[in-house]
């Protein structure tokens, strides 16, 4: 499976992935250095308790909808790279196994996406810094606000590498990605089951540690199925 | 354990109710340049997926190197290269990167990739992206992709797809050169039997899913039988004239055809037409071309 991983990051080379993964985080922490820039007064009086965390809240609001948005760009780019030139033929004449091949592709959206949250993570102290919020940095919550989104975006990262790898048209995998950002924006007052709502982290007990592990769950059970159905397919 | 290299039983594809690929019984033996021959749309490129695991036969098995594609596909395929259909590449990439992808899975050696671009003769262009290549350069690099693991058997699907005629020459010989440099099996389709006529040691011959052919291309040439063709003044008169001295002719186009005949028999038949006064403007031998036998087993007429 290194080997798998070695070839899937050679064959990212000279795409827009790794901009993408830069620009991510690089946007979030733009903005909002932006935001409290233009507001630095009003907004550090709401902030006054803890200013940190009141950067690190804005923060993470901003990047769900990143990670959301993200997640279905790079799903579809990697899928492209074998779309393309219908690459699938040859990948899989190798001594290499679907099961390989498609986990190879999720697993790179999933580090990839790790590295994004890690920058968005850096950028926030840097940006704090800056701000002069001093070095009281709460960095179990920041961690907390930069990873558990991501982790409760994995069933998305399961379904979109899915509909990106069986469809050779981007359109619908694209649409149905971006659909899904803006419900979940909105979705504070949906069930609690509902997958959409889970990487705001909100839920009844109040405990973002259950919208993470929900989404483990799913994310999990999600690939298997789609790994299944890839299995299952013809190559085209 | 069978003696083949590659042996399906009853391989069948169905797409929807089209039997696309109909009891297919391919046998390929160790060291054979085996030329899978068919109009467009005949199933091979269907038949060739199903070798390489690609597709999932309906009904019917694969088995390649004594073992089953089913259960043992990882195995067989460390040692099989392939080329299906058109090249796939990544156009970003330059063609050594694009090998090294490959070589990566494939386990292969890190010269290895600077030995096969120099068989398809692209180590000046190793740096290039691929997308600039042009195709007979593609095709190249889809056939130095096939041969990086060190194969013993090559699947080229139409390899010689989109070349020029030099082009097509250079790939050619290189396929030639194979089984007897590296003891290479290979499986090459092609809808040009002219194509396969200057490589292939052994033909078979698809058509509308079905194997209607398999066997020695020498066996293939040996159904090209001669006819001799007198062109004389008065041909009826001649062929009636013939018919009565007791010597058997087809008469049509106003032309005399003897089939399968003797040296003596076609001399006798001269001679005994010269006795009876009439003119032989020419005596010809007419030979059925491997093209026509192939239009005539797939039922075929015209336009290739
Ligand atoms: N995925 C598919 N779904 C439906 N029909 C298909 C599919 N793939 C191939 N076919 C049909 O199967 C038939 C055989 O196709 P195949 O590509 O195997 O032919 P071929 O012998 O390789 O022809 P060519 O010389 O044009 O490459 C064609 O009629 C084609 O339309
Ligand atoms: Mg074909």
């Amino acid at each position: 499976m290194a080997r798998v991983m070695v070839s899937e990051f050679l064959k990212i080379r000279r795409k827009m992935i790794l901009f993408l993964i830069l620009l991510g985080p690089m946007g979030v922490i733009g903005l909002e250095a932006v935001n409290f820039g233009v507001r630095y007064d009003w907004l550090t009086g709401v902030y006054k308790d803890d200013l940190w965390r009141g950067l690190i809240g804005e923060v993470s609001m901003l990047s769900i909808l990143t990670i959301l948005i993200g997640l279905t760009i790079l799903t579809s780019m990697i899928a492209t790279i074998e779309h393309q030139t219908n690459a699938w033929k040859q990948l899989l004449a190798l001594p290499i196994s679907k099961t390989q091949v498609f986990t190879g592709k999720a697993l790179l959206t999933v580090l990839l996406l790790f590295v994004s949250c890690l920058l968005l993570a850096i950028g926030t102290i840097v940006l704090g810094l800056l701000l002069k919020f001093g070095t009281d940095i709460p960095f179990l919550y920041l961690i907390e606000m930069c990873f558990f989104p991501y982790l409760a975006s994995l069933p998305f990262i399961a379904v979109q590498t899915w509909l990106a790898i069986t469809m050779k048209n981007q359109a619908v995998p694209l649409m149905i990605g971006i659909v899904g950002a803006i419900v979940s924006m909105y979705s504070m007052n949906f069930p609690d089951w509902v997958p959409w709502k889970w990487p705001l982290l909100l839920n009844d007990w109040d405990m973002p540690v259950y919208s993470v592990l929900a989404g483990l769950a799913i994310g999990i059970l999600l690939y298997f199925i789609g790994l299944l159905d890839f299995n299952r397919r013809d190559v085209k | 354990m069978s003696n083949f290299i590659i042996e399906t039983n009853k391989l069948t594809k169905k797409f929807g109710s089209s039997k696309v690929v109909n009891n297919v019984n391919l046998q390929v033996k160790k060291g054979e340049i085996y030329g899978f021959l068919g109009p467009n749309g005949a199933g091979k490129t269907t038949s060739i997926r199903m070798l390489l695991g690609l597709a999932r036969p309906t009904n019917g098995s694969v088995q390649i190197f004594g073992k089953d594609i089913k259960k043992e596909r990882l195995s067989i395929l460390k040692k099989v290269g392939s080329l299906v259909e058109y090249p796939s590449y990544y156009g970003h990439l330059t063609a050594y990167e694009n090998l090294e992808a490959a070589r990566l899975l494939l386990g292969a050696t890190k010269p290895r990739i600077d030995e096969v671009l120099a068989i398809v003769r692209l180590t000046k262009d190793a740096k290039r992206p691929v997308k600039g290549f042009s195709l007979g350069m593609k095709q190249r690099l889809g056939i130095a992709t096939a041969l990086l693991g060190n194969p013993e058997l090559l699947i080229l699907d139409e390899p010689t797809n989109g070349l020029d005629p030099s082009g097509i020459i250079e790939i050619r010989e290189l396929i030639k050169s194979m089984p007897k440099e590296h003891g290479i099996t290979i499986l090459i389709s092609s809808h040009l039997l002219s194509e396969i006529d200057q490589m292939a040691t052994q033909v078979g011959i698809i058509t509308k899913g079905q194997m209607i052919f398999q066997d020695s291309i020498l066996k293939l040439r040996a159904q090209s039988t001669s006819k001799i063709k007198l062109t004389v003044n008065d041909a009826e008169a001649a062929w009636k004239s013939l018919l009565t001295h007791g010597y058997r002719t087809d008469f049509n186009q106003n032309k005399l055809f003897i089939e399968n005949g003797s040296d003596d028999n076609v001399a006798e038949i001269v001679k005994s037409l010269v006795q009876n006064n009439y003119s032989i403007y020419r005596v010809e031998e007419e030979r059925k071309s491997l093209e026509e036998i192939f239009l005539e087993l797939t039922g075929l007429e015209g336009g290739l």
